[in-house]
């Protein structure tokens, strides 16, 4: 048998003599005579003290945790014998914690541990009655459908942990900045002479824990992959255990009948001479939800507040699975192609993963037109532009259009970018004679700053010691032509007619041809993964907000006011000052409407 | 022309209100009672931001394009950044914590990006190809706005550990134990019993104790409110980049070092937002994470760009001095 007595901790009220009342410090209790006489308002309020009592709590939870489960034991616990007590189970706020844990380890219920009232309130132990019995019984038939389900439990409350969450986090954020500082994709030699075994960073990190571990393709090597699968059952786990409960925790809300109960909220505040309904009416412009029954009244804002952490984890999640979508099911390609060549789409894309399907879009055949570009008076390249054309496989032209940098086509599914440019030949007349396409090859490409030249051999152009004159550009601007030993000679533009005249041979620049450097994908897991952006950050703004409550009571002509909220701490007096002074202030009596 | 001699002068003013008032910070911190210097000293803010205001809009006009290309444009819109978060508390009538340090934040930034340090000349420049698009503006703008607010919450932590251990240190060179116990458990008990009013009814500790432990509890609520609001930024931030980097590369993640140090960043914070969720690890330890996340906003931001590599090389530098 448990005592839990309360002391003298329900304060003034334990020395009121001006009625008869049961209650005594060593708890609640009632005169109720020949069983005709109701609890009066000071042993109620005696009873709701007991209940909410921390003392009882934290004694009960002790009892309860220290509890064998698989003994069969009952704990009484002596309680006052009055019908509010079911309220207990559903009391929040500040005990929200305790009552999560035992939420989260519904184990327990499979226990036969059980708060039995005794005396004369049959109806509460009887709804607790059910555990005991058919929960023995159960156990010895279902053995191993339990020991499955505890199994679960155990590993969702370990996988639930914060500690371990924020661990996993940690790794995942070592391991990517390791991903930067590890050059990536390069071949074993790479590592073998910049991590040698025989001087090792750190007196121990050489080649052979990079290659091992794959940290030479870090972000999607088994490590790495590992730790975020291990975050993502992380974050399904603690959704269900832990912020589930606490939403159904945070929308349960009931009135406050007592006004010492009101004003020990964080914020109180009392108005002499005032309505609850002006209140209500203050309240419900300022943004609340206002809830006015007889003298009490409860309003809050923000509830959402208290959703959006869950949205956040399960926007995460969706990003997570498109992620993994795209990384298993896509298709990637790119290719340079001159002016005027075509390609097939199927030829350039390659799969990423298993669940790659290609489809009928594939056999799209891709012309490219036209390779231009635009540039600035300073003669900086500003944008580049290709005109496609898509025929299908019956040689229909399906599709005309001009992409350029941050412009992509998009057709059935698949997406060609334009990311790069390349010069391909240059077009010349020689004396008069041509024209002749000239192979033009990168010299340097540094970024956007890049060098192409090409060279047209004069005489015997199989001797060893091949002299001609070589032409460099760097765009479909202008070319720099250099004679045969190697000296400035010119600069001419393609297209102006004008030719140029070294070493007795007549060259004309008819034409700079470019070559359109083209990216292409399909993705299917983009829309999956656009919707979790979104959702994304939409949660997040929306978790900013603060779950504000307020409570109130109509004690004679005083309004006492009392709120909490979870997150804007430091405004919410502010906020409430603000608020509170706009309730107008009744002067007549006649006024004050009771009730 | 005239529109590169405004900028000058611009710059020249912003930055000397700036030290001004940071002058006039120090004589309010020396002598308590002056109240003027600190309403003028809001007042040169204000004057502040609306010459960086004007530096910005000068060189947007100018080079035709949002200025935000560069790591200099970045640094300076930085800067407003940082006097925009000063003077929004200002307008909500609000005395806040948060203003030595975005005003020294300010002049830092900005006296950085005007030094010689970096060695390319200020001039607007011309916008490569693949900038050249909608998503600039929203997409760097939020990541700078939330580079700031990080900071600025990050610094008010790295304030809140300096204050809770030069306490515990001054308490132990007393000698007295019991103090020491008193302001640590005090602190506590604090965070524990923040509902229950019986904390501010007892009276039984020192005042000295208890004004330092209200300003540590005030500071660390600031940091808290100013953190996740920059998370938020940071959030849109990148995941608008992501879409950008879909439209413009044809995807949205390809670990980019620039994009995986802000995705560690976001992840260093969700870890102090996580650490906040729990009553009895708040205080020290989510300050803690805070600094962490104060470093790793400056690798993100200033130390990837020393390498000049991927696809974000538009930011990067090469420290000479001219």
């Amino acid at each position: 048998m448990l005592y839990v007595p309360i002391g003298y901790t329900f304060g003034a009220g334990m020395f009121k003599m001006d009625s008869i009342r049961g209650g005594s410090p060593y708890g609640a209790g009632v005169f109720s005579g020949d069983g005709s006489r109701e609890p009066s308002e000071k042993e109620l309020e005696l009873a709701q003290h007991q209940g909410n009592s921390k003392i009882l709590h934290s004694s009960t939870m002790e009892t309860l945790l220290t509890l064998n489960p698989l003994k069969p034991q009952t704990h009484l616990l002596k309680l006052p014998n009055f019908p509010i007590y079911p309220r207990i189970s559903t009391h929040r706020c500040s005990f929200s914690p305790i009552s999560c844990k035992l939420t989260s380890q519904p184990s327990k219920d499979t226990t036969n541990s059980k708060i039995v009232v005794p005396g004369a309130a049959p109806s509460l132990s009887e709804e607790k009655e059910p555990p005991a019995a058919p929960a023995e019984g159960s156990r010895r038939k279902d053995a191993g459908g339990v020991v499955v389900k505890r199994l679960t439990k155990k590993v969702l409350s370990f996988l639930a942990n914060l500690p371990l969450a924020i661990g996993e986090m940690f790794a995942i954020a070592a391991l990517m900045a390791l991903g930067t500082a590890i050059d990536q994709g390069e071949k074993p030699e790479y590592y073998f002479q910049k991590y040698p075994e025989d001087n090792p960073i750190l007196g121990f990190f050489s080649w052979r824990w990079i290659l091992t571990l794959g940290f030479d393709h870090m972000f999607s090597s088994p490590v790495f992959l590992g730790t975020l699968i291990l975050l993502g059952a992380s974050l399904m786990a603690c959704t269900y255990t832990t912020q589930i409960p606490m939403v159904k925790v945070a929308r349960r809300w009931s009135f406050l009948h007592s006004a010492n109960t009101i004003k020990k909220l964080e914020y109180s505040d009392s108005l002499p001479k005032a309505s609850i309904q002006d209140l209500g009416v203050v309240l419900s412009g300022a943004g609340y939800e206002v809830f006015l029954k007889g003298p009490s009244l409860y309003a809050f804002k923000g509830l959402a507040g208290r959703f959006a952490p869950i949205g956040v984890h399960l926007a995460l999640l969706l990003i997570m699975s498109g992620g993994t979508y795209t990384a298993t099911g896509s298709f990637k390609g790119s290719v340079t192609v001159p002016q005027g060549l075509n390609f097939v789409m199927g030829d350039v894309l390659g799969p990423s993963g298993f669940l790659s399907t290609p489809t009928e879009a594939f056999n799209t055949e891709v012309h490219v037109n036209r390779f231009s570009m635009d540039y600035y008076d300073s003669g900086e390249v500003s944008q580049f532009h290709t005109d496609l054309s898509l025929f299908d496989i019956d040689g229909k032209e399906v599709m005309r259009k001009t992409i350029s940098v941050n412009d992509p086509l998009r057709y059935e599914g698949v997406t060609i970018y334009q990311t790069d440019w390349s010069i391909s030949a240059i077009q010349i007349l020689k004396d008069g004679e041509g024209p002749f396409n000239l192979a033009v090859a990168p010299l340097t490409v540094n970024g956007d700053k890049k060098l192409y030249g090409s060279f047209l051999p004069i005489g015997n152009a199989d001797s060893t010691n091949v002299k001609g004159i070589s032409m460099l550009l760097r765009d479909l601007q202008s070319v720099v032509l250099y004679d045969q030993e190697g000296k400035f000679a010119g600069v001419r533009r393609p297209n102006s007619k004008l030719p140029i005249e070294i070493d007795g041979t007549k060259i004309e620049i008819v034409d700079a041809i470019g070559s359109s450097g083209l990216d292409m994908k399909t993705d299917p897991g983009v829309p999956i993964v656009y919707a979790g952006f979104g959702a994304l950050m939409l949660t997040t703004c929306i978790s900013y907000l603060s779950h504000t409550q307020i409570w109130a009571l109509q004690d004679g002509t005083t309004v006492v006011v009392g709120g909490k909220t979870n997150r804007a701490k430091i405004e919410f007096p502010d906020e409430m000052n603000r608020v509170l002074d706009r309730v107008p202030e009744i002067n007549q009596p006649s006024d004050v409407i009771c009730g | 022309m005239i529109f590169s001699t405004l900028e000058h002068i611009l710059t020249h003013i912003s930055f000397s209100i700036v030290s001004i008032v940071i002058t006039l910070h120090l004589i309010t911190l020396l002598g308590n009672e002056i109240i003027k210097p600190y309403d003028s000293s809001e007042k040169g803010m204000i004057a502040t931001f609306l010459c960086l205001t004007g530096l910005l809009i000068t060189r947007w006009i100018y080079s035709g394009h949002f200025p935000l290309s560069d790591l200099y444009e970045s640094f300076i819109f930085l800067s407003w950044c940082f006097s925009l978060i000063h003077i929004v508390p200002y307008f909500k009538k609000r005395k806040n914590y948060l203003t030595t340090i975005t005003a020294s934040s300010t002049i830092f930034t900005q006296g950085f990006a005007t030094s010689g340090l970096l060695n390319e000349i200020h001039k607007p420049t011309i916008l490569v190809p693949a900038l050249q698009s909608e998503w600039l503006i929203m997409h760097v703008s939020m990541m700078i706005l939330s580079y700031a607010a990080l900071l600025c919450g990050s610094l008010l932590s790295v304030a809140l550990l300096v204050i809770t251990f030069r306490n515990i240190f001054y308490s132990s060179k007393s000698n007295n134990l019991l103090k020491l116990n008193e302001s640590f458990s005090f602190g506590e008990i604090q965070y524990k019993n923040e509902r229950n009013n019986i904390f501010q009814k007892n009276s039984f500790f020192s005042d000295n104790n208890y004004y330092k432990a209200q300003f540590i509890q005030q500071l660390d609520y600031w940091s808290y409110r100013v953190i996740s609001l920059g998370f938020i930024f940071l959030t849109i931030g990148i995941l608008s980049g992501a879409v950008w980097a879909n439209e413009a590369w044809g995807s949205y993640w390809s670990w980019d070092p620039k994009e995986t140090w802000a995705f560690i960043t976001w992840i260093v914070f969700a870890i102090y937002l996580h650490i906040r969720t729990k009553k009895n690890l708040q205080g020290a330890n989510s300050a803690i994470v805070a600094t962490l996340g104060f470093l790793i906003i400056w690798i993100c931001y200033f130390g990837v760009n020393l390498l000049g590599i991927g696809l974000h090389s538009y930011g990067s530098f090469t420290l000479t001095s001219s």
